[in-house]
């Protein structure tokens, strides 16, 4: 599919988006088309120069594209075929609605209404004679949309926010103040994610965990370098510790693509054995008493203890 | 002749012929082609066509003579090549950039898409907070199912059952849903005569159209076919009542407010849930550690220790 391609597709791609603009616009400046692509000026001369080759079978003087550059200016004629750009495919448009379901689901965002007017419009033109069926449906469910407001207001004024949290790795409430720079929606949950005084280090916060939010005068400088992306896979948790365990493949087979696994082989049982980063003892013996029966060989054994233990405080209530 | 210029010849030739051509045709015709040697033309169209349906050119074989199974012809077909207009209004196209810059595993995608929806797209960076959609967009079964939907084509794909049997599945996709973190595909499931829901990571290996068409039925929801909680999906419905200690009261009121709920005289919640896989509310409920408790019915309290089991004994690790 469209994920992996070379350069030269994506070569391609940007001369037949970029024609459909020169062919109405005669006489543009390659520096303004420089600017619009995102590419050196000399690289878009190439492309454009290329095409002189190009035309219609016959290759005759009526058949092939007409380019001109006249010092800095360039025009492009007999080509109507490519006066209108090629579809988005279908792995574009999936990715502009998800992100357009990221931010429409935010409570309060403004440009909520104008994105979903944009994405009908959009799946119009892709499902034309779907009839009143939509192509695709995003529904975030991000449980509830608690303290998304406020950490959006401080997110909007670039100031610090003080919050109670659940957290995952103590089992207990921690008062934190954190510098937040954006918000993340992952796995059906919205995540802070900021700087986090108590640790000094950069965390997410599952918002459903946040039992309170209350928004500083602090001034919050978000790094320039600050990427979301960064944060894909790091969802289930944090830590320098490393967790060890076996599970059958019918768990793996989701397990995989929930947790930050760092390392996975199959043995000869047909078993995985996998490593990943763990959030702490207590993270890993609440992942441990979840997979119950379905998980062997833990390392290290303190892990494996902490869950035996948690798994006995737990059945008392039972018996 | 560079393989760029071959392949924006072959494009053209495509887009304007009023007739399929054939193999042949395209060798003698387009230029950068030419070869003499059939093989080696047929080696390098193949691998231009891959390259141009890579990057989403539908270009078609359709039979150059109907009587003739043999005589295929290419061709792209214009309504499926071009971008229809989209109208877009100005704060439209503001927020299919904030859309854009929410993705984070696919914005590349979502920044090639909207390139070609407006060319300044890339011009004015939105100064709005940063949201992002952490989820994978990327897995190739997802955009290849979408694709299949589009072109109303049915599929088969090897599918592993939540048991973990696998089995080739045959469907006719009438939509995708992202539901807490996952891809669903819902749709006509051809064996079964019924509509049943795939989640997308757990289909194995490709994705095969397979030949003939079919139609969405107008109005169909695919959501509606989806339940939201892993614990309320499944055939074993049962209402269950779990205890969230005082620790734990805020987070009820904060996510569990829809569900029946009553207080306790020492500050905890009970709280009524409708359950349709126990093993599931089990998972759950063991999320929370000890602040929570499984209160009935019986069989989901026996459900709870059976999990706990074999880390009492020490039977595994």
């Amino acid at each position: 599919m469209a994920e992996n391609r070379g350069r030269l597709s994506r070569r391609l791609e940007r001369i037949l988006t970029m024609l459909p603009y020169v062919i109405a616009h005669p006489g543009v400046e390659v520096t303004e088309l420089a600017a619009k692509f995102e590419a050196p000026t000399k690289e878009l001369v190439k492309d454009l120069e290329m095409l002189w080759f190009c035309g219609l079978p016959g290759y005759g003087p009526g058949d092939l594209i007409e380019v001109s550059l006249d010092g800095d200016r360039v025009s492009v004629d007999m080509a109507d075929y490519f006066s209108k750009t090629l579809r988005i495919t279908p792995a574009e448009a999936l990715a502009l609605y998800a992100g357009g379901a990221a931010v429409s689901s935010l409570p309060g965002m403004e440009k909520a209404e104008a994105l979903r007017r944009a994405l009908t419009k959009l799946d119009g033109a892709f499902n034309a004679g779907a009839g009143e069926s939509p192509g695709i449906s995003v529904t975030l469910e991000p449980g509830s949309p608690a303290h998304l407001e406020g950490l959006q207001e401080a997110l909007t004024s670039k100031t610090g926010v003080e919050i109670e949290y659940l957290s995952a790795s103590k089992g207990e409430l921690t008062e934190r103040v954190v510098e937040p720079w954006g918000l993340i929606a992952a796995h059906g949950h919205w995540y802070l994610v900021g700087l986090d005084h108590l640790s000094g280090e950069e965390r997410m916060f599952r918002t459903d965990r946040v039992k309170k939010v209350v928004v500083t005068d602090d001034p919050v400088e978000v790094p320039p370098d600050f990427d979301p992306d960064a944060y894909r896979g790091a969802f289930s948790g944090h830590g320098s510790s490393t967790l060890t365990i076996e599970i059958p493949p019918a768990v793996a087979s989701w397990f995989e693509d929930y947790y930050p696994v760092t390392a996975a082989e199959t043995l000869a049982d047909g078993w995985r054995r996998i490593t990943l980063i763990a959030g702490g003892e207590r993270w890993a013996a609440t992942l441990i008493v979840r997979l119950g029966g379905d998980v062997r060989n833990v390392e290290p054994p303190e892990m494996l203890a902490a869950a035996r233990a948690l798994a006995a405080s737990i059945a008392a209530r039972y018996e | 002749m560079t393989r760029i210029e071959r392949l924006i010849n072959l494009i053209i030739a495509l887009l304007e012929t009023t007739r399929p051509l054939s193999a042949e045709e395209i060798n003698r015709r387009v230029a950068g082609y030419g070869h003499e040697n059939y093989e080696s033309f047929r080696r390098a169209f193949e691998r231009d066509k891959d390259e141009l349906r890579g990057m989403g050119i539908p270009i078609e074989v359709r039979k150059i003579d109907v009587l003739d199974e043999h005589s295929d012809g290419y061709i792209i077909d214009k309504d499926r090549y071009y971008l229809p207009d989209l109208d877009l209004e100005p704060d439209e196209l503001a927020a299919l950039r904030l859309a854009r810059d929410a993705v984070t595993g696919g914005r590349n995608e979502a920044d090639r898409g909207l390139l070609k929806i407006s060319v300044d797209s890339r011009a004015a960076p939105v100064d709005d907070p940063q949201v992002a959609w952490g989820d994978d967009i990327r897995q190739p079964a997802l955009s290849s199912i979408y694709e299949a939907q589009l072109e109303r084509t049915p599929i088969s794909f090897e599918y592993q059952g939540a048991a973990g049997e696998r089995a080739r599945r045959t469907l006719e996709p009438y939509g995708l849903v992202n539901r807490r973190g996952h891809w669903y595909v819902v749709g006509n499931d051809i064996d079964r005569s019924d509509i049943r829901a795939f989640r997308i990571s757990r289909i194995h290996g490709k994705v095969s159209a397979l030949e003939g068409g079919y139609d969405i039925p107008a109005g169909f929801d695919a959501q509606s076919h989806l339940s939201a909680e892993a614990y309320a999906i499944g055939d074993q419905p049962a209402d269950a009542v779990v205890r969230f200690d005082e620790s734990l009261a805020w987070w009820v009121e904060q996510n569990l407010a829809s569900a029946a709920r009553t207080g306790n005289a020492d500050g905890g919640v009970d709280v009524t849930l409708p359950v349709g896989n126990l093993d599931a509310l089990v998972s759950w409920v063991l999320g929370f550690g000890s602040s929570v408790e499984v209160i009935g019915p019986p069989e989901a309290r026996a459900a709870v220790l059976r999990h706990l089991r074999p880390l009492l004994d020490g039977r595994r690790g």
